[in-house]
């Protein structure tokens, strides 16, 4: 039985460390990863533009700043003092832009990531995990997983109660809007082209994430036959396509499209059905895509099923933009940002 | 005179004229090319062809100025790719060699990331294309050298790696939802959204630039002698040069300005003209420009076809062109030394 | 008419290879420029031909200075051969031969039929009209030396300047083309070549210039200048001289 000073050390900054651990709480995240978390999370770092997003709305209190910071114009629909925090890059997704020791000088206590949960992505949570000894917690980003998120981003942040009134949004909102939705007859569903891309022809295939919420809706994506992500399609396939409403978050096609008589036989365009987004501080269609898609699926449902949603929109946007962004909205705002433009 | 260049022109003319009838009659539209005879006939007659709107649209509107632009950029390609073999002496080279292409993607990407209009865009990359040649010759011919060609394309090398790092440096700090996937599209290739007035920035330059270029096309061979060769025999190569050079950009900075990278087509289809009517300039540009745009209508045909979504044309192309070059290496002693 | 160079520095940018060289050549006549590799030979004959500007001094052509001429003039007056090479491109002899009358129309123009008939009767002058729709590349070094030849007479000079016109011929061939050079004498033209052997000289040129790094050792008739002192001060080693009962000489090296 020899105590070697080795073993006596261990156990000594065993101990010291204890009490920390020993209060700290074990979470799953939705990439089935257990991880610990310490008791008071004060400083959280988001590795992508959804999760900064989901952030902001649940405790802006808690970011240590934007993936990419709003612009000016952007900024003004968002809370006091959204864009007062810095630019620190993002962690994951199309490129990596953070330094891990900035990472590790920024102190975060928890790293949160909203997003495809494929391998790919659990081994760079472990990976980050792993060198910065951060923990790091994955979420889905799936639309249909906005609840369970927010709750999920509550027990994280041990803020169970704040989180369930965000979850009670959600699940309304989808509950209402699908429960019309479904009793709505096959052939009187809309088929959709989403145009983007500066002439229009970019689309998202089907199962994008682009699109996720027109399909949600079931609406009929007519580039959905094949799945993918986006693509770029020629203006004859659009014609023959001959979509029944033309989604765009691009005003300058918006407008231009209108008068363009290559797409004036489509039957979007003759029955005046073009639709643009509105994106003001985010987008209410594709991207990012992230939770400010909830306020976007009220005003897609009705312009998608207007006889089904004669609901005024001014009212729920304004509900939607002080919960979520924080900020009680003019009516001068909240013309332009239902104008849809940038 | 024992061989002839007529089978051979008249072989470059046929492709062209199939790649067109193909490209009329097949389309994601239904709409094919007994309707565009019926709008013709009908036209000529004075009374309506009792063709659907949708249909005559999509012949006219639509598929007119995209086969328009496909030949022209691929013969534009084509006759710059010979220029720039004759003038380099070298029958590996492409249109790209002065980095006109990645200048061009440059200015493009760079307007994508400012976020201008499609015709901005376009002038963008017509700038960078001709900015970064000239930025290529002007450095290269400040440096003395007994060989001024090799100068300017080992130039043409650097300046052209430096834009491409430009280019990713650009890709890097876009946003990646909405302007990285614009700028890929972009880079790859496509003439999806050509319309009618896409091609008044388009015609100019490549009419001005190829005219040069077949006008100059007897001189050609005489370029294709070493310099002093060239001289001697009665040349002002440094002043042709030039012209070349500027004519030969000015048709590929437009053409990518209006398609994008396209690559294979200005290095391929100069060879398969050699092979068709000789080495002589004089007959290999015509045969060139005709065999180029056959060769991209009929690859811009399949692009747009095959599949619901468009296929890059900068993919099919390098498809086609790598094993294609492969063979043709592989036979390659025979049509020079 | 005078092709001449006076007080001529040459050289390459930043590297003089001769100084204070005068040399002149008549129409009808041939002068051999001779000496060791590297010696300075080539430098002045581009130089000679405007191909390289003179640091120093004038090159004249007819009374006139050279730089006086565009290329194009003087492409009408003095022919360039070069040394036989590969060229990149498979042109048949004949559009190689028509090159040579690229001086004779503008930028833009097209063979004419006096170019086809200057081109052919090159062709035939030296007896390859044979060759006319083989491509160059397949050619032997002797027949592309002659293809040469016949290029440079389709520009219808006055003078006819050759760069080691033996230099990558076989035994035969060489005695074709001095045949040729002579030919060219006696068809009106002056002749300049450059060669490093005494024998080519000896036995085609009416005068020599010796060029030795640079500096002129020495010029004059093929009599009076061709002869074992001056030889070796040229080459810097002995040199044999063989002589057959008819007089004629042939030089070996030491």
């Amino acid at each position: 039985m020899s105590i070697n000073r080795r073993t006596l050390l261990a156990g000594f900054s065993a101990t010291l460390l204890a009490p920390r651990v020993a209060h700290a709480a074990t979470v799953a995240d939705d990439g089935g990863r257990t991880i610990t978390i310490p008791e008071k999370i004060e400083r959280v770092f988001a590795a992508g533009p959804p999760a900064s997003i989901l952030l902001y709305t649940f405790a802006p209190e808690l970011s240590l700043g934007w993936t990419r910071r709003p612009s000016p114009a952007e900024c003004a629909f968002l809370g006091a003092g959204a864009c007062d925090k810095p630019d620190v890059g993002r962690l994951t997704g199309r490129g990596n832009t953070t330094n891990l020791e900035m990472l590790l000088k920024l102190k975060p206590d928890l790293i949160l990531d909203v997003g495809t949960i494929n391998d790919t992505y659990i081994s760079l949570a472990n990976r980050v995990q792993q060198q910065t000894g951060i923990p790091y917690a994955l979420l889905d980003g799936r639309f249909t997983a906005a609840a369970s998120t927010y709750r999920k981003l509550g027990e994280l942040t041990h803020r169970e109660s704040q989180a369930d009134a965000f979850a009670k949004y959600a699940d309304n909102t989808i509950a209402t809007i699908k429960g019309r939705i479904d009793k709505v007859a096959q052939n009187k569903r809309p088929r959709v082209y989403y145009a983007r891309g500066p002439r229009g022809l970019e689309t998202g295939l089907g199962g994008s994430i682009n699109i996720e919420t027109i399909e949600f809706l079931g609406a009929q994506n007519v580039a959905g036959e094949r799945r993918g992500g986006m693509a770029t399609v020629s203006i004859e396939q659009v014609l023959a396509w001959n979509p029944d409403v033309i989604i765009t978050i691009e005003p300058a096609f918006a407008a231009a499209v209108r008068t363009d008589a290559v797409w004036a036989p489509i039957k979007a365009v003759k029955s005046g059905r073009i639709y643009l987004s509105p994106r003001l501080p985010f987008g209410w269609v594709d991207f990012p895509p992230s939770v400010n898609r909830l306020i976007g699926l009220w005003w897609l449902a009705k312009m998608l099923y207007p006889d089904q949603f004669p609901e005024d929109l001014q009212p729920l946007t304004r509900e939607f933009y002080k919960q979520f962004y924080h900020l009680d909205l003019t009516g001068a705002q909240l013309d332009r940002v239902l104008s849809g433009q940038s | 005179m024992a061989r002839s260049s007529v089978p051979g022109m008249l072989i470059a003319l046929a492709v062209l004229i199939a790649a067109l009838l193909f490209a009329f009659t097949v389309g994601r539209y239904p709409a094919g090319l007994g309707d565009l005879f019926q709008v013709v006939a009908a036209k000529l007659a004075g009374r309506p062809s009792g063709v659907p709107a949708a249909a005559i649209d999509v012949m006219l509107q639509i598929r007119g100025p995209r086969v328009l632009a496909a030949v022209l950029v691929g013969a534009a390609l084509a006759i710059a790719g010979a220029a720039f073999q004759g003038l380099f002496r070298n029958p590996l080279v492409s249109p790209d060699l002065l980095g006109a292409s990645s200048g061009a993607a440059l200015g493009a990407v760079l307007g994508i990331y400012f976020s201008l209009g499609v015709f901005a865009i376009e002038a963008c990359a017509f700038a960078g294309g001709l900015a970064a040649v000239a930025a290529v010759y002007l450095i290269g011919s400040a440096m003395r050298a007994r060989d001024p060609i090799l100068l300017l394309v080992l130039t043409g090398v650097v300046i052209g790696s430096l834009l491409g790092a430009g280019v990713g440096l650009v890709k890097y700090v876009a946003d990646p939802y909405n302007q990285l996937p614009a700028m890929t599209f972009w880079l790859l290739g496509s003439l999806a959204a050509t319309t009618a007035s896409d091609l008044v920035p388009l015609v100019g330059p490549v009419a001005l630039g190829a005219l040069v270029l077949v006008a100059l096309r007897w001189r050609m061979n005489v370029m294709s002698l070493p310099d002093e060769e060239a001289r001697a025999l009665g040349v002002p190569t440094g002043p042709l040069r030039i012209a070349i050079i500027a004519a030969a950009t000015l048709v590929t900075s437009a053409s990518v300005a209006a398609a994008g990278i396209i690559g294979w087509v200005g290095l391929v289809v100069p060879h398969i003209a050699r092979t068709l009517v000789g080495p002589d300039f004089a007959r290999l540009l015509p045969a060139a420009a005709l065999l180029g745009g056959g060769f991209l209508l009929a690859i811009d045909t399949v692009a747009r076809t095959a599949t619901a979504t468009e296929i890059p044309l900068g993919v099919l192309t390098a498809l086609v062109g790598t094993p294609f070059f492969i063979w043709l290496l592989a036979g390659m002693s025979k049509t020079w030394s | 008419m005078i092709l001449s160079g006076h007080g001529l520095t040459i050289g390459y940018s930043g590297h003089v290879v001769g100084r204070g060289l005068d040399v002149a050549l008549a129409t009808g006549e041939v002068l051999a420029l001779l000496g060791p590799n590297g010696g300075g030979k080539t430098t002045l004959l581009k130089t000679l031909l405007g191909l390289l500007a003179p640091q120093a001094g004038e090159v004249r052509l007819a009374d006139r200075p050279l730089s006086a001429y565009s290329s194009r003039e003087r492409a009408r007056l003095v022919a360039y051969v070069p040394q036989s090479h590969f060229t990149t491109f498979a042109f048949t002899v004949e559009t190689v031969v028509l090159m040579g009358r690229t001086a004779h129309g503008n930028l833009f123009s097209r063979p004419s039929g006096t170019d086809r008939d200057a081109a052919s009767r090159a062709l035939d002058r030296f007896g390859i009209a044979h060759l006319r729709e083989r491509p160059y590349t397949e050619l032997s070094g002797g027949e592309r030396q002659l293809v040469l030849l016949a290029r440079a007479l389709a520009q219808e000079p006055q003078f006819v300047v050759l760069d080691e016109p033996t230099a990558s011929l076989d035994f035969g061939n060489q005695g074709r083309v001095m045949h040729e050079i002579l030919a060219l004498k006696a068809s009106g033209h002056g002749v300049l070549f450059t060669t490093h052997d005494p024998n080519h000289a000896m036995r085609t040129a009416d005068r020599v210039y010796l060029l030795r790094q640079g500096e002129r050792i020495a010029e004059g008739t093929v009599g009076a200048t061709l002869d074992r002192p001056h030889l070796e001060a040229l080459y810097g080693t002995p040199v044999e001289l063989v002589t057959d009962h008819t007089g004629r000489t042939v030089f070996l090296p030491g």
